[in-house]
């Protein structure tokens, strides 16, 4: 976007913007400032999204102000056409060199690719109009009162103007030695006229750190002294000038010139910084503009009156996650929805993992203990069983078949195991009826499988111990020990 | 930056399953020699409870859960087995990061947290939340389990 600026003013060819500015008189030089200030004005508020996080709204308000300026400019009769045509060509060169361009705001390319083209339509238009009537004067003041009435914009003028300059200097460290010069020579200048030279300056310099690509003309070192050479005339010309026409537009003239050149400076350095880790600027650009968000980052965007820096929205993102496993938390730990706060929720899932892990070591203490009195003997017959469970994989209704089938085997029950099958299901509640030998009724306890197996308990406390029957409360997971227990005792038997 | 957040997916399988994965272990423990010896009936506890604990690995998580995996990682150590789990994506192993902002006592409890959940002293907090539900519904099936077990064989 601000190279597109840049390419604007400065970069298409010198001898056209020599004639631009030169061949005017000086109030139409002024004019032509004028009018490109409407642009730049609405160039900058997209670099300050990036640099100071401004809302867009203000710049749909300043949008709004200069379309209804420029278009009336546009409408406004009797364009020059050499000068239409000037600018027309300057916004083919331009936009030439915007599709050039292109890869180098990736970030912002897409956001942005819009308001270029009317950018360009824009500016030529701006072009155009110089040599036109005096209403145009009334219609550029509204804007720029308006503009410089903005207080957030007066104060961030304010303090570019003070370090515009210096900013600069700080930036040729960096840059090319070639600019050292002309800094001198720009220095000269009143702060007015200066800046518009320290643009000219600024824009090779900028382009060629930024990129390669530079049209023939401005690779040479001595071109950039000739614009600011031809600048200056122009600049001056425009110092002159400025005081008599309208003196309370020419500082918001220079503060929006100075300011936008700042914060393109900054916008530059912040792209340059951006295309090692565009993740950053991407986030930046979601975090403030909503169009156009890129898929792979989840959209933050802070509420009213929440902090908008990247760590605080980072934390935010981390405190809703958590907050969202804790409700998940909740509702599995019991007593758990009756107290508030994190902490003391905390306390209460430990608690309740703790508990959950002393009666685990509780119940294979008891099992050590049961083990020993009647399980020792069947262990052949259980690990067999196992196998085959372990075969079938962890498909509960295929073991609990297995399983039948085995024991179907054992006892040698084929008829009645058969109907079995069928009434797997329905045998649960009233299987002792329909049964009439232990053998059969524990070939039955097979039946209900693993899936009923712990709906059944509840039924299991139901029946006493003693009764035999009982087995078919319990279900499968400990049948195969008393199957087999049993088979034993047949075997033994 | 949060990347595109999965569903939480603290999904058990059903009870059975951790019945046969506990059944298969204890008759894995019961074909051992050592283990019908009467006199270490400490030792048996032992060995029970970390079956119960190993087969609610396997049931539950197997190598995909945090929780699971160190659980199963443990076990193998203390058998001196050397396993290889597939590998996760990617694990940050430190993540305890402490910070002013936050809240101290909830650190405090969290840590607690850490240290009972397997695995958790590389979770970041979140994670751990996750995984702690996880485990909890894992843990509770297991006594469940167990507790059906007990129930019938309890001596008559």
């Amino acid at each position: 976007m601000d190279n597109e600026l840049f390419m604007n003013t400065e970069l298409p060819p010198p001898s056209e913007m020599a004639m631009h500015f030169e061949q005017p008189s000086s109030s139409s030089a002024m004019l032509n400032w004028a009018l490109m200030d409407p642009n730049l004005a609405r160039n900058s508020p997209p670099q300050d999204c990036f640099m100071w996080e401004k809302s867009t709204e203000q710049q749909q308000q300043q949008q709004s102000i200069f379309d209804s300026a420029l278009s009336s400019l546009v409408s406004s009769p009797t364009p020059s056409n050499s000068n239409f045509s000037g600018g027309g060509g300057d916004g083919f060169i331009i936009r030439e060199l915007i599709g050039k361009l292109g890869n180098i705001g990736n970030t912002s390319g897409d956001i942005y690719g819009a308001p270029m083209n009317g950018n360009v339509s824009r500016s030529a238009s701006c072009y155009a109009t110089p040599m036109s009537s005096p209403p145009p004067m009334m219609n550029r003041t509204a804007p720029l009162t308006e503009f410089s009435g903005d207080p957030g914009f007066a104060e961030r003028a304010a303090k570019f103007s003070c370090f515009g300059s210096r900013s600069f200097n700080g930036r040729t460290n960096s840059g090319i030695p070639v600019n050292n010069g002309k800094i001198v020579n720009s220095g000269k200048l009143t702060r007015v006229s200066s800046t518009p030279a320290l643009k000219a300056l600024a824009s090779p310099e900028f382009a060629s750190a930024s990129r390669p690509m530079i049209p023939a003309g401005d690779s040479t070192p001595k071109l950039p002294g000739e614009f600011s050479r031809k600048r200056k005339s122009v600049s001056k010309g425009k110092s002159k000038e400025n005081p008599l026409p309208a003196a309370s537009p020419s500082p918001s003239f220079s503060k929006t010139a100075e300011r936008k050149e700042v914060s393109e400076e900054k916008g530059g350095k912040r792209r340059r910084e951006d295309e090692g880790d565009e993740e950053e600027g991407n986030k930046g650009t979601n975090d403030t503009k909503p169009p156009e968000p890129p898929k792979d980052y989840i959209h933050v965007r802070a509420r009213r009156g929440q902090a908008t820096d990247s760590h605080s929205l980072a934390e935010r993102v981390r405190r809703e996650k958590i907050g969202e496993r804790m409700k998940l938390l909740q509702d599995l730990v019991p007593g758990c929805n009756k107290v508030t706060g994190k902490a003391l929720m905390l306390d209460e899932i430990i608690n309740y993992v703790q508990s959950l892990q002393r009666q685990v070591e509780f119940l294979s203490m008891k099992l050590s203990s049961v083990n020993d009195t009647r399980l020792e003997f069947n262990v052949d017959a259980l690990v067999s069983k196992d196998a085959m469970i372990s075969s079938s994989g962890s498909r509960v209704h295929e073991s609990g078949l297995r399983l039948e089938s085995l024991s179907h085997h054992n006892y040698n029950n084929n008829s009645q195991l058969h109907t079995n099958v069928s009434s797997n299901n329905m045998m649960l509640h009233s299987p002792m009826k329909s049964l009439e030998p232990s053998a059969l009724a524990r070939g039955f306890t097979h039946l209900p499988t693993l899936t009923q197996f712990t709906d059944t308990i509840s039924q299991y406390q139901m029946f006493s111990e003693e009764d035999l029957q009982s087995i078919v409360g319990m279900g499968v997971a400990h049948n195969p020990n008393h199957e087999s227990q049993s088979q034993n005792m047949k075997i033994e038997l | 930056m949060a990347s595109a957040d999965k569903p939480i997916n603290t999904d058990v399988p059903e009870k059975d399953v951790f019945a046969l994965h506990f059944l298969q272990s204890l008759s894995n423990l019961r074909r051992q020699n050592t283990f019908n010896s009467p006199e270490k009936t400490n030792d048996r506890v032992k060995k029970i409870k970390k079956a119960a604990y190993v087969s609610m690995a396997r049931a539950a998580g197997g190598t995909n859960r945090l929780w699971s995996r160190a659980l199963l990682r443990r076990a193998a150590k203390e058998n001196n087995k050397i396993v290889r789990f597939p590998r996760r994506k990617k694990r940050v192993t430190c993540l305890r990061r402490r910070s002013n902002r936050r809240d101290p006592v909830e650190e405090e409890e969290a840590e607690r947290l850490r240290n009972l959940v397997p695995g958790g002293g590389g979770m970041g907090t979140s994670k751990l939340m996750e995984e702690t539900a996880h485990y909890i519904k894992c843990l509770s099936m297991q006594v469940k389990v167990m507790q059906c077990l007990v129930d019938g064989l309890a001596p008559k």
